[in-house]
């Protein structure tokens, strides 16, 4: 059986290489066996493209604490720029959205609350004066949103900001929770997408079933937002008496096509192979459909992590994650089909001997695919690492 | 590769799976004796610890950790507290014995890994190539790991793990090696 699965993914290669691919590219500028650089964030959000600047963020220890940097690559270099470093004090998962003109917003965690700035040029403002969390971004129809985890008596809930830039300057207009009752358990990791509409859409783990789901709600003026659905079409409950039910996490968003959103997050529901990738589609009617798993059946037996579902405004729209099928953590892509996603492609330059994880990505509007990873090795130090494809 | 030959191999994969789990929910109705859900989180009574916390112990006090890597709500992880961790003789063992520590696998709680690395619970469930909850792991006091088990165990499964770790033969033998020769 294992030999003959063998020949046949040997056989598919032939149906793949859908992409065209830059070379890669180097990101971090300082790596050590000592230094650690982590792209974790809060959907995922670690990339950003601006009228072909391409912007990274991500945190590592190399000044001896979690410390939050930025890289830019400018529309026309080959490289990327060293790095400027965004935080003062102990920082974590940082994310960033584009704005126009090569700038960009960044976000992360600082001190126990949440911040934000322009960048290049702008000045650092907290979110909230309140313990926080778990930040992300997202931008989209002229609107700029910000959603975090934030403290609310014994829980973290989540809430949502209506973020204004003018030139350098962030402004919080509007903040408020998705739900205006006290969390009866926790929440945390948010993802947000402004669909074409300029509606919002909001995702994130909640614990209120007393097992890890992920939830969504919308809103059509970022003001008031609809009460919480599932995005998991699987129930909460017991089997035989035990437990409360599968796990699910780390949902991820992404506004697609003129209306639509995605989601796409891990899903315990197979409890033997451990996680999977489930995704879910809104077409435009503020609803997300049935669940589909994302990963083919060459990985169905094999764990995966750290998914993440990018879209752009023409429709395009695919997934992204790491697992090690292969033998070695390998980053894979699936692409929308129109009715589920196709069949898993190995990034070229993502994949193959030592451990490439930690994918994050976005699609710009041209439909070229940015994807940065980490590559680590435990000698040399972990690399960040790009690569943009195109469409054959 | 031809559509028809990867529907075939998906339809077996997914046959396989469900008689696999189909097995499992049977062995599973037929070992538990309650009907009230409950949720999954350490075994009550034990005295488990965060990450940092126990490492820090271990490394004060000369003794193994004893990870538990476990998922809220998770159903295995509360048979496993119901039917093994409730044995006395069990918790006094692993109490005296190990520093305890318990690990969320869906948590973004932060932790740092005896290299200096800081990452989230959740990531050292990849970085143990985690597949099932719950997993235990056991760690000398330094925070090298020994071995890794997953699933449910019974109380004879932990002492036997016991006597594996505190023995030492984890330095010349696998477990099965040890386990084939109990002594």
């Amino acid at each position: 059986m294992r030999a003959a699965l063998l020949v046949l993914a040997a056989l598919s290669g032939s149906a793949q290489a859908a992409w065209i691919w830059s070379d890669a590219l180097p990101v971090n500028s300082v790596q050590g066996a000592k230094v650690f650089p982590h792209l974790e964030s809060a959907n995922r959000q670690g990339v950003a493209v601006s009228d072909g600047s391409v912007g990274v963020v991500w945190e590592d220890n190399r000044n001896g604490s979690p410390q939050s940097y930025l890289a830019i690559k400018p529309a026309p270099a080959k490289k990327f720029r060293t790095e400027i470093r965004l935080s003062q004090t102990e920082c974590y998962e940082p994310v960033v959205v584009a704005l126009s003109a090569g700038r960009f917003v960044a976000a992360w965690e600082e001190a126990g609350r949440v911040h934000a700035q322009v960048v290049p040029g702008g000045a650092a403002i907290r979110l909230t004066e309140i313990e926080s969390a778990q930040v992300t971004l997202a931008a989209g129809a002229g609107r700029l949103y910000a959603a975090w985890a934030e403290q609310a008596g014994r829980f973290r809930r989540i809430v949502v900001a209506s973020l204004t830039a003018t030139a350098g300057t962030l402004g919080v207009s509007l903040t408020q929770p998705v739900e205006a009752a006290a969390p009866g358990d926790e929440q945390g990791w948010p993802a947000l997408a402004v669909a074409g509409d300029g509606s919002v859409t909001v995702a994130w783990e909640d614990r209120r079933n007393r097992h890890t789901v992920p939830m969504a709600s919308h809103s059509s003026d970022g003001r008031s937002f609809a009460s919480p659905a599932r995005l998991t079409d699987r129930k909460s409950g017991s089997v035989d008496g035990l437990g409360a039910g599968t796990g699910a996490m780390r949902p991820t968003l992404t506004a697609w096509g003129k209306r639509g959103v995605a989601a796409v997050w891990l899903d315990k529901r197979d409890f033997l192979s451990g996680y999977d990738v489930y995704a879910a589609v809104d077409e435009g009617e503020r609803h997300f459909g049935r669940n589909l798993k994302v990963q083919d059946g060459f990985g169905d037996n094999m764990v995966q992590w750290h998914a993440k579902v990018v879209g752009n405004t023409s429709g395009r729209l695919l997934a992204v994650w790491d697992d090690a099928r292969d033998g070695t953590p390998d980053v894979w892509l699936a692409e929308w089909k129109g009715g589920a996603f196709g069949d898993n492609e190995a990034i070229p330059a993502a994949s193959g001997a030592g451990a490439q994880t930690d994918p994050v990505a976005v699609l710009d509007d041209l439909g070229q695919l940015h994807l940065v990873w980490q590559e680590r090795d435990e000698k040399r130090g972990t690399r960040i690492r790009y690569v943009r494809g195109a469409s054959r | 590769m031809p559509e028809f030959s990867r529907m075939k191999i998906n339809r077996l994969i997914s046959v396989l799976k469900e008689n696999r789990m189909n097995v499992i929910k049977h062995l599973m109705a037929a070992t538990c004796f309650w009907a009230t859900a409950a949720l999954a989180d350490p075994p009550p009574d034990y005295p488990f610890v965060n990450f940092d916390t126990g490492l820090k112990a271990a490394r004060a006090s000369g003794k193994p950790i004893f990870l538990y890597f476990g998922r809220y709500g998770c159903a295995w992880c509360d048979h496993t507290n119901r039917k093994t961790f409730s044995d006395a003789s069990l918790k006094t063992l692993y109490s005296d014995h190990y520093e305890l520590v318990y690990v969320d696998a869906e948590s973004g709680r932060r932790l740092t890994l005896p290299s200096g690395e800081r990452i989230t619970e959740a990531e050292l469930g990849v970085r143990l190539q985690a597949f099932a909850s719950p997993l235990f792991v056991y760690m000398t006091p330094q925070g090298d790991k020994i071995m890794q088990a997953p699933g449910f165990k019974t109380v004879q499964d932990f002492r036997d793990f016991d006597r594996y770790v505190r023995g030492g033969h984890y330095k010349q033998k696998t477990l099965p090696e040890f386990l084939g020769g109990k002594s």
